[in-house]
């Protein structure tokens, strides 16, 4: 029964990545045939500025969305918890950011902080702040990106903490009452150590999606302005696709796979570590 | 009985011979019937024209027709993407040579037209590929071989807005130097008027820098064909387009592209734009703009005394993996025969072909309104003085117009001088060579 399982995984995953593997350690031409170069694209990589630019820019992305999605979907999954009136019509609205196609929210990204006619600009003019240049300016264009994801995933984080929140034993936060723990107490030393695990599971499913995050930049400011956005994938999509480097591409997406699993494992001891 | 048989085979045999030229001569539209053909092409008015007309096509030939059409990165990716995987899928892809013809040709990517054009059991009587511009059969043709067809003639014109000018009794600009004169005077007048709006993301931004580069008498090489960012007037180029849009751009213009820069022309938000020829259609669409705008070349510079503006044209080529050869050849003859050129001026294609754009048709569509004139006398002009190469000598086009890119960015958001940035990215344009 497991054999078909393992074969569909085999030639979906499996293949692919070591096709992937290969590829890095050819040198390839454009309609032409690769030749085995050893490790050549790897170390032009560790000399390569733009890749640790995108390196940079990478993690920077990763730590500061996840950061932004847990803190937020933590809270917006407690407060839902506590609302009871149209529930299920709240979480419908919830699901919808994450439902939307990633080219969608980048269109609404470009229309609604497009500096001169966006309307990002006049809301806050309206509170006396002066106009951001958001995706133009590379001083903001990551944290705007970061905001981007975070308004169409925190919904995501939500719901899971929700979930988590709402399969706890209740009879701890009974008896913590009843002891007199103060809401913040009751909040930092039950209800955050027990959402532990589901936090992680969170984080995990996040990480993955975080580190190869492609589309939005991609569609806002094609890794710009100068280089200011050119994430990992961002610049293997440009090396392969645009100036035709194949191998040095894949030498970059294979590193970007060791991130991701890299994460994946550290999440996994984490969550060994927070179980209870 | 002997002589009347001998007789019989000699007219039977020179009946044959004289039959066989005509048979090798009476090319059929309908010779391919029943066969489906892939089209792969850029986002276009002329692609766009194509998916409405494809019918006419299948009506005429009996051969349908799959098009797919995307933005030109994901065009580009997925063509490299089937055309690197061998993939027989896609018969017929719009090609730019000036930006990809060397690499294209070198991985055999292009089926050569010449020996299709030549048969003429194959290729229309009428199809005269000579009517093509000199200069533009020029650019399809890679060291012999033929790689596309000229499906249009496109570069950036200057756009500016008559009425604004009057209005602030600003002299419209006659040299390129006039041009930063000029936004400065427009912006002395009023002060909500936005001025100026041109490309400024990194790879889009050559194909508009190129023209202030030349006029001010710059070059991306050097005499002796190392690239020549660093040489002074090619910095002066450089300083002036990057100073127009950090001076009087839109705020985030180093995400816009043409699609922006046609908004705000067409919204009336702006006075001047140096955009593309090939935008003509889109932008007159706008409430107003055929009347008060005027367009025309790049104005020269004033010491050079001369306008060398850049000229591309989109190609249709045949892939070599093709299995549809023989009909696909059928469509490109079809797509760029004078008689569908006719019709695609009407969506604002530029035609290549000489006895288009001399033809009647051409000439009482351009004869309704002034601003088709002008634009028809701009696109003379870039067929007589342009100039398909707008980046450092290499093959590796796309990498180098990059860097230029990126080295002008860095000047619109102040963290170069033109010549710093210009200078710093000489060894880097080498590396390509």
């Amino acid at each position: 029964m497991v054999a078909p399982a393992l074969a569909f995984a085999a030639a979906m995953i499996l293949l692919p990545f070591i096709w992937a593997v290969w590829l890095s350690f050819q040198e390839t031409m454009i309609g032409g045939e690769p030749r085995f170069a050893g490790i050549a694209n790897y170390r032009r990589l560790l000399a390569d500025a733009e890749f640790w630019n995108a390196f940079r820019l990478t993690l920077l992305l990763y730590f500061l969305s996840l950061a932004l999605q847990l803190v937020a979907g933590t809270w917006l999954g407690l407060l839902l918890a506590r609302t009871e009136a149209a529930r299920g019509f709240v979480r419908t609205v919830l699901v919808s950011p994450f439902m939307l196609p990633p080219v969608v929210i980048g269109m609404m990204a470009i229309v609604i902080l497009d500096p001169g006619l966006g309307v990002a600009n006049w809301l806050l003019a309206q509170i006396g702040i002066r106009p951001r240049l958001f995706l133009a300016d590379p001083e903001t264009v990551m944290l705007t990106v970061a905001l981007v994801d975070t308004w169409q995933w925190t919904p995501f984080v939500a719901l899971i903490v929700l979930g988590g929140y709402l399969s706890l034993p209740r009879d701890v936060f009974e008896a913590a009452e009843i002891d007199g723990a103060k809401t913040w107490q009751r909040f930092t030393r039950i209800t955050l150590p027990l959402l532990g695990p589901t936090l992680v599971t969170a984080a995990v499913l996040r990480s993955v999606d975080l580190l190869r995050f492609f589309d939005v930049i991609y569609i806002t400011t094609q890794g710009g302005p100068g280089n200011a956005s050119t994430t990992l994938n961002i610049l293997a999509y440009r090396r392969g696709f645009e100036f035709f480097e194949f191998g040095y591409a894949a030498a970059l997406m294979v590193t970007l796979s060791a991130l991701v699993f890299g994460s994946v494992l550290a999440f996994s001891r984490i969550r060994r570590a927070v179980a209870w | 009985m002997r002589r009347s048989f001998i007789a019989g085979v000699a007219a039977a045999a020179l009946g044959l011979l004289t039959a066989l030229p005509a048979a090798a001569q009476d090319f059929n539209w309908r010779a391919q019937d029943g066969r489906t053909i892939t089209l792969l092409l850029n986002n276009h008015p002329w692609s766009q024209a194509m998916r409405e007309m494809q019918g006419e096509f299948t009506a005429r030939t009996g051969i349908r027709t799959r098009i797919e059409i995307f933005n030109e990165e994901q065009f580009r990716a997925r063509l490299t993407t089937l055309m690197q995987g061998r993939s027989t899928e896609v018969d017929v892809y719009m090609s730019l040579p000036s930006r990809e013809g060397a690499v294209y040709k070198r991985a055999g990517w292009y089926t050569d037209l010449a020996p299709l054009i030549a048969d003429r059991s194959l290729t229309a009587p009428d199809f005269n590929y000579e009517d093509f511009g000199a200069g533009m059969r020029q650019q399809a043709t890679l060291d012999g071989l033929v790689a596309t067809l000229p499906i249009n003639q496109e570069g950036p014109l200057f756009y500016w807005r008559r009425d604004i000018f009057a209005r602030c009794n600003v002299a419209e600009p006659r040299t390129v130097e006039d041009i930063p004169a000029a936004a400065q005077a427009l912006r002395a007048c009023d002060a909500n008027q936005g001025i100026w709006a041109a490309r400024g993301l990194r790879g889009a931004i050559n194909y508009a820098l190129t023209g202030f580069i030349n006029n001010l008498g710059g070059s991306y090489a050097t005499p002796e064909g190392r690239p020549g960012l660093c040489q002074p007037a090619t910095v002066r180029g450089i300083e002036m387009y990057a100073s127009l849009l950090k001076d009087y751009g839109p705020p985030g213009a180093l995400n816009h592209t043409f699609t922006q820069v046609i908004e705000l022309l067409g919204q009336g938000r702006i006075a001047m734009t140096h955009e593309s020829s090939n935008e003509f259609a889109n932008i007159v669409r706008f409430p107003g703009r055929a009347d008060d705008l005027g367009v025309r070349v790049l104005p020269p510079g004033r010491e050079t005394g001369t306008s060398r503006p850049v000229v591309i044209g989109w190609g249709l080529s045949i892939s070599s993996q093709s299995r549809q050869r023989n009909a696909a050849w059928t469509f490109l003859q079809w797509a760029t025969s004078a008689e569908i050129q006719t019709r695609l001026v009407q969506n604002g294609v530029a035609p290549p072909r000489a006895s288009v754009f001399s033809g009647p048709a051409f000439a009482a569509w351009v004869a309704e309104q002034p601003i088709r004139r002008a634009w028809a006398e701009a696109l003379v002009e870039l067929g007589r003085t342009g100039t398909g190469v707008y980046q450092s000598p290499t093959d590796r086009v796309p990498e180098a117009r990059d860097i230029i890119g990126n080295a002008v960015q860095q000047v619109v958001l102040g963290r170069s001088s033109a010549r710093d940035a210009a200078c710093a990215a000489d060894p880097e344009l080498a590396r390509l060579q």
